[in-house]
Formats: structure tokens, sequence, C-alpha cells
């Protein structure tokens, strides 16, 4: 999939665009062959541990294939793909390059835990959804076309042209590899999740394996090789997501084209969650995990005692068993528990305060999920508490979803694609080809859900613990968080109460839970991780750019050869994708909230500034300097104020409690008006004597 | 959508400050940014209410927020493809046709 040396006019180019839908239409049919050839051979009897091994192998190696074809060291090529990437392949790049593990592995989780609109502690649910599409608008209308005018490398470059000087240019590339760490830790986590789960190694053995890939792509090819791995791994991560919601659509619904017909199971769920919040049994459920949380409250009260109460327990537990003679297991499990116990006062009560609301929340109907298709918690028309509830949660939504779409138009790896179109038109063509190839995939998130969602309520629900699959276990032991089922009423029977299932767990189970063959598990593990590789690629290649090309060589004028700074800018690159690696391997946070976060810190810190720019000949280096700043330091600011251990270090200088309500996720929503004004105001106050305007109608 | 097609337009890095923008794109953009506040902002903002109405078994709200919406986001970038692609094709007409114009005064 790379294209020849170089494009001519006329008709080279319609040659050359011929030669690329050849080749891509042979791609498509390779994989469809694969596909079915694999179906073939487990029916054969091809055994589960070498199916899901087969995949990741097969994949990350094709994506490695057209990495090593397409290398180059030529900077035109490395940095804009030598700008000739027709708007069509453009968009399908940009939409792997924009899904990510976090559109791909946890969105439908999202859905299917958080419904409509999410509570009020955590918005989420379908502005995720609405964000990272509606974003797209301003991309096309705001940003890209512009920024492709002016012929650019980077998005730092855009500062360093539109208002010269050094530090407008720093701020921005500091900026951009702020926010593009935080995300590639999430893909980076996404892949070691995936990668541990199918061949059985561990976390941080999978998150090698998956850098691996990554680095073959973009350590080699730079942004040609990055933009045709893109496409190949869009098309893995459409059918990925595609066929398996087909699947359960038909089977529960006799259609395959779910976006269309899942409307009939809302109505089947909210029957069913009526019958459920009825059921005795959940309420047992619920009065368990009730009990659960009092007795951690309760030890709270006196950590010190608590915690030597338990220890002697734990100890008398150990003694009696081995006076019994009891079965070897037994007392080595009742010994694990004992070594299990917080070490000391201060970690017991970081522990049990985290259990005891983890059991508070889920002493709730419904384990503590909303309403599936309840738009915002709460009700207007309720008590004081109700009318609360609701105006928080829909403003927490409605929040989240700005800047989710202001931090779309801001996100450097994804206005980078659209350096790579050959014309202005083009980009903004290529905007929309992406949109559509999101879409594809987007409106059936919410269906998949819903899907997902019926199995779990009418299938899982009410069947024996005796004969729970086996797939559930397997993911228990990846990690509890992601997935526990626990017999709480023990009455031996699953209530709906008793599942937790993790966001980034949902798609990545889904063939298992609607009984599909195991392909389509190998299929959907190697979509989730095309979308984390594509995301990451471009991420990395962003992060290493603003460092080397943006803040060592425009720092202080370097003697280098262009293949010199490619050749730097790999190493960094590497060092990049280490250090991300090394984060990742903490198991900082889910993925979706590390995403959104970084969502919040691009949407303050350059899009004011950007749009300022571009729309307003008034904005001035001080004022873009100074709206910078501001945007990125109230973000950052409101964010850092939420986190528990920063608290601790310097409480008194942070934000006391929320304001208005705002959870630190949307910082956002107070960096881009903080960085609007400021820059405003800055520019109004340095302005010099106006110059003679030019008049072109481009664009 | 136009396909791959040359136009050939100076690869400018510059000149910067911005030039001033043509009214009848900012017009556009106004407009078109409008119906994007309108569907995804204001929407949201009376999802509740819209949930009561159901049609074709979907409650509005709903469906508005799951695909209605971002149907519309597409139709809106493409309805500003397809205009600006139009506005530049009239400019390059106009300009064509002053060359022409202008072309025998200075023979």
């Amino acid at each position: 999939m790379v294209e020849p040396g170089g494009a001519g006019q006329g008709g080279d180019d319609k040659a050359y665009l011929w030669r690329l839908h050849r080749i891509f239409a042979l791609y498509v049919v390779g994989v469809a062959a694969f596909l079915i050839l694999m179906a073939w051979a487990e029916q054969q009897g091809l055994s589960r541990h070498w199916i899901g091994p087969i995949f990741l192998f097969l994949t990350v190696m094709v994506y490695a294939g057209i990495g090593v074809y397409g290398r180059t060291t030529d900077p035109e090529e490395y940095y804009v793909a030598g700008r000739r990437i027709p708007p069509v392949y453009n968009g399908m790049a940009a939409a792997a390059d924009w899904m990510s593990a976090a559109s791909f592995i946890s969105l439908s989780g999202a859905l299917y835990l958080q419904g409509f609109s999410g509570t009020r502690g955590q918005a989420g649910g379908l502005a995720y959804l609405l964000g990272w599409t509606g974003g797209f608008c301003l991309v096309a209308m705001l940003i890209a076309p512009h920024l492709r005018a002016m012929g650019l490398y980077t998005v730092p470059d855009f500062f360093h042209v539109r208002f010269g000087g050094r530090w407008p240019r720093i701020i921005a590339a500091l900026a951009a590899v702020l926010c593009s760490f935080t995300y590639v830790v999430a893909q980076i986590y996404g892949v070691g999740l995936i990668a541990s789960r199918l061949t059985g190694v561990q976390f941080e053995i999978g998150i090698m394996l998956g850098l691996g890939g990554v680095l073959l792509c973009s350590f080699l090819g730079g942004m040609r090789a990055i933009t045709w791995t893109q496409v190949a791994q869009y098309v893995v991560l459409l059918l990925a997501f595609l066929i398996p919601v087909s699947w359960l659509a038909y089977k529960q619904l006799g259609n395959p084209l779910a976006p269309l017909v899942y409307g009939t199971q809302l109505g089947k769920i909210a029957d069913l969650e009526e019958r459920l919040l009825d059921s005795p049994a959940e309420h047992q459920v619920v009065v368990a995990y009730l009990r659960r949380a009092q007795d951690y409250e309760a030890r709270l009260k006196d950590v010190e005692g608590a915690l030597e109460r338990e220890r002697e327990k734990a100890r008398e537990r150990v003694r009696t068993l081995r006076d019994q003679n009891a079965d070897v297991g037994l007392i080595v499990s009742a010994s694990r528990e004992l070594v299990a116990l917080p070490r000391d006062a201060v970690s017991a009560r970081e522990r049990w305060t985290r259990e005891m609301r983890e059991n508070y929340e889920r002493a709730r109907p419904l384990g503590g999920l909303p309403l599936h298709s309840q738009a915002y918690a709460g009700n207007p028309d309720g008590s004081p508490h109700e009318r609360q509830e609701y105006e928080l949660t829909r403003r927490n939504f409605l929040a989240l979803m700005f800047c989710l779409m202001v931090g779309t138009a801001g996100l450097p790896h994804l206005l980078t694609r659209y350096y790579t179109s050959p014309t202005v038109a083009a980009a903004r063509s290529s905007v929309a080809w992406s949109l559509f190839f999101i879409a594809l995939l987007y409106l059936s998130a919410p269906a998949l859900a819903v899907l997902v969602k019926f199995e779990v309520m009418q299938n899982l629900v009410g069947s024996s613990f005796d004969t729970l699959p086996s797939w559930m276990a397997q993911w228990a032991r990846v990690d509890a968080s992601l997935l526990s089922v626990e017999d709480v009423n023990g009455d031996g029977l699953v209530q709906f109460g008793e599942i937790r299932l993790g966001a980034d767990l949902i798609m990545l189970a889904t063939p298992e839970l609607g009984g599909l063959p195991y392909v389509v598990s190998g299929l959907v593990a190697a979509g989730g991780l095309a979308a984390a590789l594509s995301t990451a690629d471009g991420l990395l290649l962003t992060i290493s750019n603003a460092l080397v090309r943006d803040l060592y060589y425009r720092g202080a004028p370097r003697e280098a050869s262009p293949e010199q700074r490619v050749i730097l800018t790999k190493f960094t690159l590497l060092s990049v994708a280490l250090a991300a690696a090394f984060v990742a391997a903490l198991k900082p946070a889910e993925i979706l909230p590390l995403v959104s976060a970084s969502f919040s810190l691009a949407a303050s810190a350059f899009v004011p500034v950007m749009v300022l720019g571009i729309f307003w000949r008034g904005t001035t280096r001080q004022g873009a300097v100074a709206g910078m700043l501001a945007g990125l330091g109230v973000a950052v600011y409101y964010m850092l104020s939420h986190v528990a251990a920063m608290r601790a270090w310097v409480g008194w200088l942070l934000a006391d409690g929320l304001w208005f309500g705002i959870q630190p996720i949307s910082a956002g929503v107070f960096g881009v008006p903080a960085g609007l004004i400021v820059a405003a105001v800055v520019s109004r106050i340095t302005r010099p004597a106006p110059a003679l305007p030019v008049v072109r109608s481009e664009m | 959508m136009q396909p791959l097609k040359k136009i050939h337009e100076p690869e400018l890095a510059g000149p910067f400050p911005p030039d001033m923008h043509d009214v009848r794109h900012l017009w556009l953009k106004g407009g078109l940014l409008l119906a994007w506040a309108l569907v995804s902002f204001v929407a949201a903002y009376f999802a509740r209410d819209l949930q009561a109405f159901v049609v074709a078994g979907w409650p509005l709200g709903h469906w508005i927020a799951a695909q209605g919406a971002v149907l519309m986001f597409i139709a809106i970038v493409v309805v500003y493809c397809w205009a600006m692609n139009r506005f530049e094709r009239q400019d390059a007409a106009r300009m064509a046709a002053l060359t022409i114009e202008r072309a025998p005064s200075h023979g």
C-alpha cells in the first residue's frame, strides 16, 4: 500500500489514484479471505490457544510490513507524507488515528454502564459519542483548511508562523507533548490489556509486545508509513466492530443492520429494568452490599483498633485451620489473606475508604447503573434533591460534550493528518470523509451497548453460578476490576447487582457473551489492537516532532541536515514510547478518564488562541502567549485541585470544591473561555499600529 | 466530495497575519455553526422533554443524541465542502472573466 515515487499531474494523478484503489481492494479481499480461513480452521478444530496469538501476530506483522515498505528519511515524506494522500484515504487514516482504544474498547462499555448521560459525579454516555463526532464540524470549518493553506509541518508551526518569536512555539510544543502523552499512555494501556488476555502473558509483557508493533510503523516511516498502516488498521477495526454487532442484532432481532433496528430493544430493556427493580433477590443483594459498606464505615471510625482486630481474626483462623489439620490449600489461602491485610493505618484507611465507597456504590438498585434510556439522573419535577441531581447531571453532560468537541479541534495528532492532503479543498473533504468513516462505527456503538445489556439481563441474570461460562473466570484473572461476579446473597443464582463489568471489558467480551465463535473474539481483539496502535502511532509522531523539530532545532540554529533531524526524531520517538510504556505499566487510571483529561488540556491550550489567530487579525504575540498560558493554567489547576495526592501536598493553594458543580474531567469548560478572554484582552492592550489589509478569497 | 484534483495554489507559508476572510464564507460558517449548536447543545439540553415523543419506536431524545446528531454533523460538513467549492469555482470564473476582459486592452 505504498504510492509510487512522484505523483505528477493530470493523467498521472488518475493512474496513481487507481493504483491505490486497486491495492486497497486487494487488501480488503485479503482480510476477508483470512477471516474465512480462520473460521474454517476453527471448525476443523484449531485450538483457541492458537487463534488469539495468530490474530495478534499476523495483524501486527502486516502493519509492520507496510511500515517497513513505506520507510523514508525524506523530511517532506516523514512529516507530511509528501502532501499527496487522496481525501478518501486521508479520511480513513484520520478515522483510525481518531478512534483510539477509548472509542473501540471503552465507548460501548461506557454506554452500557452509563446509559444516556451517566451520573452527576461521572458524566458520560452519549456525551462521548456526540463530543467525538461534533468536534469535526469545528475542525472542518474553523481550523483544518486554514492550517492546510499555510503549508505547515506540525501544529506548533502554526504558532511560530502566525505569531513569530519563541514563546508561542515553545508553549504550543510543550502543550502538545503534555496532552499527547496523557493520551498515548491510555492507548498503550489498552494494548497491554488486549495482548495479555489473548496470549495469556503478563500485562507488562503485553505492553512490550504491542509497543514493538507501534515502533516498527512509526519508527521507520514517519507520516507516510503511518498513513498507510492506519488505512490498513481502519479496515480491521471497522470489521471487528461491525461483525459482532451485526451478529448480535441478527440473533436478537433477525436483522443485522443494528443501528436501524435496536430501538425496539430500548423498550424491552426498560421493562426488564422495571422487573429487576421489583425483584426481591436484587433487594437482598443491595442489602448485602449495604451491610459490607457499613462494616467498612465502622472500621474507619477506629482504624488502628480495627486493623488489629482484623489481623487477630486472620491469625486465629490460620491457627484453627492448622490445629484441625485442614487441607493445605485452605491454610495457604487463609495466610495469604493475613498477608494481604493493609500494612499500616494509613494504607488501611485508604483501602477501606475505597472499599466502603465501592460497596455503597453497588448497594443501589441495578448495581448503581442508571436507567438505560432515561436522559439525566434525578427528576426535574421531583423533590429539591432530585431537581438538583437532574440539573447537575445535565450540566456535567453538556460540559463534557463541550470539552470533547473543542478538544477534537485542538488535538495536534488529528490536525496534522490534514496537512497530508494535496490541496485546501482536499483538506475540507478529508474532514468530511473522516467523519463519515468514524460515524460508521459510532452509530453502531450505542446499538452494541443496548444489545449487550439485553443479553446480560435476559440470559445471564438468573442463571446458576455453577454454569457460569469459562470466559468470565479468564477475564477476572486478567484484572479483578474488569469483571467480578460474586454470589452475594448466597442463592446460587446470578443477580444483576452481583455482576460488575468494567467499561474496558464489555466490547472485548461481547463475542463470548453472545456465544459467537472464538474467531470473532480474536477479530475483536485485533480490532482493539488496531485502534490503540493507530492512535499511538500518530501520537508518538506528534510528540517526537514537537520535541525535536519545534523545541530542539527551532530553539537555536543548529547545523544539521534534514536527514539527521529525521534520525534524531526517530530516536526521540523511541524514548518517548518507552516512557509511555513505563507509565502505562503502573496502571494509573482507566482509559476513558485519561483520554478525557487530554481533551480538556488540548481544548484549553490550543483552540482559543488558534481560532483567534486565524479569524482575528488583531491577535498579538503577547496575547497568544497569555491566552495559552491562561487556558492551560486554569485547566491544569482545576484538574490537579481534585487529585487527592495534590490536595494533601499543597491543599491551601488549590480550588476548594467544585466550581458550579462541574467535575474536574471537564476542566476545559473553564480553560477555553479563560484562554479566549485573556488572549483577546492582552492583544487589545498590546496592539501594534494597523497594517494594510490584503484580501485573499481562497479557503 | 471532490476527488483528488490538483488546484495550482501556491504552497504559501505566510503571508500572515491572516488575510481578510470573505464575508460569504463567514456567513456560511456562522449559519452552519448555529445548526451545529442547535442539534448538539440545545437538543441535549431538552433531551428529557424530547424523550416523551416516540417516533417509529424510538424515544426522540435518545435517537437524536445517538444517531440524529451524528448524521446532522456529517450533513453540516458536507454542505460546507460543497458550498466552499462552489464559492471557489465562482471566484475562479470571475477572475478568469476579468483577465479576459483585460487582455485586449493590453494587446
